[in-house]
């Protein structure tokens, strides 16, 4: 969303003239270029460490969900032929 | 009201490629791919890193999903076939 912003400011900037300002406004945002210039590192690695941790739990999970699928089958199996 | 009650688990888990994940999968990655348009970047070349883990996120997010989408079908069966065996004289097949 906040690239769409910037988007636009751009275009504004571009396309009409800035308008006069009659009163001073206080913002308290500050925006920076963005520089793809060079790989952002730390965002790299928490981006690909978040995607491993994900994918390991999502894999976990579902052999963890099949293993007891089975037990609760052989459960219910054990108790449908009576509990010997 | 919790996504998935513990009776989720006596049903058999959804294969981990499945409709869902490849959707959702596919949505986080377009999602990337939008994100790399409006910021002016090459679609497919840049930010793998952002692709990837938007990616991720929509197969994982899908398969809860699918598997809370299949709970409540189960559900919706057990009681329609519960339905059907308490009230067997409004399902007779016009026999006899």
């Amino acid at each position: 969303m906040a690239a769409g912003l910037r988007a636009v400011r751009r275009w504004g900037l571009a396309v009409a003239a800035a308008p006069p300002r009659l009163a001073f406004t206080r913002s308290a945002s500050v925006v920076k270029k963005a520089n793809n210039d060079q790989p952002n590192w730390l965002g790299v690695g928490m981006a690909f460490g978040t995607s491993a941790a994900l994918w390991g739990f999502l894999i976990k999970e579902h052999a963890e969900d099949e293993i007891e699928y089975e037990r609760r089958k052989r459960e219910r199996r054990h108790k449908s032929e009576g509990c010997s | 009201m919790v996504l998935l009650p513990d009776e989720s688990r006596s049903l058999p888990p959804p294969p981990l490629l499945n409709k869902g994940t490849l959707w959702f999968g596919f949505s986080g990655w377009l999602a990337a791919l939008l994100d790399n348009a409006f910021n002016q970047r090459p679609v497919l070349r840049a930010g793998i890193h952002r692709q990837v883990l938007l990616a991720s996120l929509g197969c994982f997010v899908g398969y809860q999903l699918v598997k809370r989408a299949e709970y409540v079908h189960a559900k919706v069966d057990r009681e329609l076939l519960e339905y059907i065996r308490h009230h067997p004289v409004d399902f007779h097949t016009g026999e006899g």
